[in-house]
């Protein structure tokens, strides 16, 4: 690599350090407000804090409407998960291993909700809904949440298969497994960190998913992104902060998961 | 299966296949091969990348379906059984072990499968991991041993189960040359001790002849030679395999008869040979290491024994490799011949000299029909 940082001046070194350093602090920055403003005293989220509190998070957890909304997203998140790892498997070996016409095209039909704005699916989708008086259902939380999820799941998916050699499935198979058995007992397992990954992007993407979730959210049934966007419309309580904070919280520990998932297949492979 | 008499009985077909063909779209990837593989054998499959060798293998495996053909071990049909009730051993190239097992439960796999009682999967594996000399790896995993463990582990993963077929494809490909020779040895002394048939394929000719019993040549989809190692050496069926295997020099004759022709103006002896007619266009090969190098001097002092021939050369190249010399020479007519036979009491050749080439005319193959293809290196594949 020419643009390595050893072989550039130190100038140039340094003004690549700081633009880099200003840039995360600008995407950075706001999250790090964010959570020092749900310990905040000021029930105005005045920064810097006057004073630090735990009262907001006890609001928080002791009401039930807040608690029912991270409950309602934890539950949404779990089932598009699921749905997600579930849909992206076949679909992931089909597209991997299969030999059909339009398996190119099926696979950008699949990855489209990607690059297809939100908005557009969400009100394809609440449009759907509407129609068969599925809207404000655990249902069309999940369905709708797998439309953006599933992408994600089966691109982390056919990475892990592509990097699978199948002769490793064809040893399986001639020591006397079924290529079913085969699937199960050998391959799964060798592309189990793929799965992983995939089931926790999808779990991220369901987890701090708004604009579908506005569409398909009824009084009775909201997720917590949902939730936080109603309240704020009313008044800028600190609790808002403090969910974000949960919502942040739970996002990286998430990502950590799957960089440390990511880094022991890379070691293993 | 009784092992009584089994070394004084005559050597039994294990394995046929008949007009065998692996047809994608119009490309012949097998076409129509006839091969019969005795009980206990160790064939191998050689040819380059191309030449239908692995697609056969994978036929007999099953991951690969005949497009026509039968294959048959012990006259029963194979081609509709699926590839894991065949109960055929296979070591892959790339050693395909299974990542997330240990060595011990690698090789525990088709026991398992088998559902085999605890006590005798550990008895076989016990067996296995001695017979590999791996006893120490049990515990390891597959990624934390070299490739030739590995690959030991893959052959123990075969074996345990105890098919009556191996089959190994391209097994020691990926591992150095040093390495690649001890395991050819233990491969032999397991092959030996076991009495298993292994059908093995390769495209590295010094590993089929280390290693086989007969080897089978491919080429386009078809056997083009087979025989022992020595027979085909000695006396190749034809000019593919004659060019093929080994180092050879070709000189285009045109027969007088059937036991003499001329070369470039000259009249050579040649072996008897059916069917050569006066007149045809032939091919004489010969073996660099069969045919002599001498200087002008030597070859006064040498008058020419009964039955050999003598065509003058010039020295083009004197390569000294240790063990031997190779001399690059070319004649009047512009045949190039490659002779590593220097007379022994001669001086090294220098580039430009005239020397005389000699050859018995037994150890000299005739061809009458060739393809120009089949004289360079390197042919075969598709």
């Amino acid at each position: 690599m020419l643009l390595t940082p050893n072989a550039m001046g130190r100038p140039l070194r340094t003004g690549l350090y700081l633009t880099t350093g200003v840039i995360a602090a600008f995407l950075l920055l706001p999250i790090l407000f964010i959570v020092l403003l749900s310990f905040g005293s000021s029930q105005w989220l005045v920064f810097p804090p006057p004073g630090w509190t735990l009262k907001w998070y006890g609001q928080f957890f002791s009401n039930p409407e807040w608690m029912d909304a991270a409950l309602a997203s934890l539950k949404v998140a779990v089932l598009t998960t699921v749905c997600a790892v579930l849909l992206g498997l076949p679909t992931a070996f089909a597209l991997v291993r299969g030999r059909f016409p339009g398996r190119e095209m099926l696979y950008g039909l699949f990855t489209l909700p990607m690059i297809v704005p939100l908005v557009i699916i969400a009100v394809a989708v609440y449009a759907l809904f509407l129609k068969l008086g599925y809207t404000g259902t655990l249902f069309s939380f999940v369905v709708s949440h797998v439309i953006v999820a599933l992408p994600f799941t089966i691109i982390s998916i056919i990475n892990s298969l592509k990097l699978f050699d199948q002769s490793i499935e064809d040893a399986a198979v001639i020591c006397g497994a079924s290529r079913l058995q085969a699937i199960f007992k050998v391959t799964f397992p060798a592309i189990r960190p793929g799965m992983i990954a995939g089931g926790l992007f999808a779990f991220l993407v369901s987890w701090d998913e708004v604009v579908l979730s506005v569409m398909m959210a009824s009084p009775t049934l909201q997720t917590l992104p949902v939730k936080m966007w109603t309240t704020l419309r009313q008044d800028l309580t600190p609790v808002i902060a403090v969910a974000s904070t949960l919502l942040i919280g739970l996002s990286v520990l998430v990502m950590v998961i799957a960089a440390a998932l990511r880094r022991r297949n890379e070691v293993s492979a | 299966m009784s092992a009584v008499m089994k070394d004084a009985a005559p050597a039994k077909t294990l394995v046929s296949l008949r007009n065998l063909n692996k047809h994608y779209g119009d490309f012949a990837a097998v076409d129509n091969i006839d091969l019969e593989i005795q009980d206990g054998e160790f064939l191998t499959f050689l040819g380059s990348s191309g030449s239908g060798k692995s697609t056969t293998l994978s036929m007999l495996a099953g991951f690969e379906t005949p497009s026509s053909g039968e294959i048959l071990v012990e006259g029963q049909s194979l081609v509709k059984v699926p590839p894991h009730k065949r109960d055929i051993g296979m070591v892959f190239q790339r050693y395909s072990l299974f990542p997330h097992l240990s060595v011990r439960d690698n090789i525990a796999f088709p026991l398992a499968i088998r559902k085999q009682s605890a006590a005798e999967t550990a008895k076989r594996v016990d067996a296995m991991l001695k017979l590999v000399q791996l006893e120490k790896f049990a515990h390891r995993r597959p990624a934390q041993l070299s490739g030739g463990q590995q690959q030991r582990v893959a052959i123990a993963r075969a074996l345990v189960y105890e098919p009556r077929i191996l089959l190994m494809d391209e097994p020691l490909g990926a591992l150095d040359k040093k390495l690649r020779e001890d395991l050819q040895d233990e491969l032999r002394q397991l092959h030996r001790r076991l009495g298993i048939t292994i059908v093995y394929v390769t495209h590295d000719q010094e590993e089929a002849m280390r290693l086989s019993q007969r080897i089978a040549i491919f080429s386009h989809g078809k056997i083009v030679g087979l025989g022992t190692g020595y027979d085909l050496y000695q006396n190749p069926p034809n000019a593919f395999v004659a060019s093929f295997l080994g180092n050879s020099n070709f000189l285009r004759v045109k027969a007088s008869s059937n036991g003499a022709a001329s070369f470039e103006g000259q009249s050579l002896a040649i072996r008897l040979t059916t069917g050569l007619n006066a007149g045809q266009d032939a091919l004489i090969m010969v073996r660099p290491e069969k045919a002599l190098a001498l200087s002008a001097e030597q070859a006064a002092r040498e008058p020419l024994p009964a039955g050999w021939n003598e065509v003058t050369a010039k020295v083009g190249e004197v390569l000294f490799l240790g063990e031997s010399q190779t001399c690059h020479v070319m004649t009047a007519g512009g045949t190039e011949m490659t002779v590593k036979a220097l007379s022994a009491a001669g001086m090294p050749m220098q580039p430009g000299d005239t020397v005389k080439v000699r050859w018995a005319v037994a150890d000299a193959c005739i061809y009458t029909e060739w393809a120009e293809s089949d004289l360079s290196k390197a042919a075969g594949a598709h």
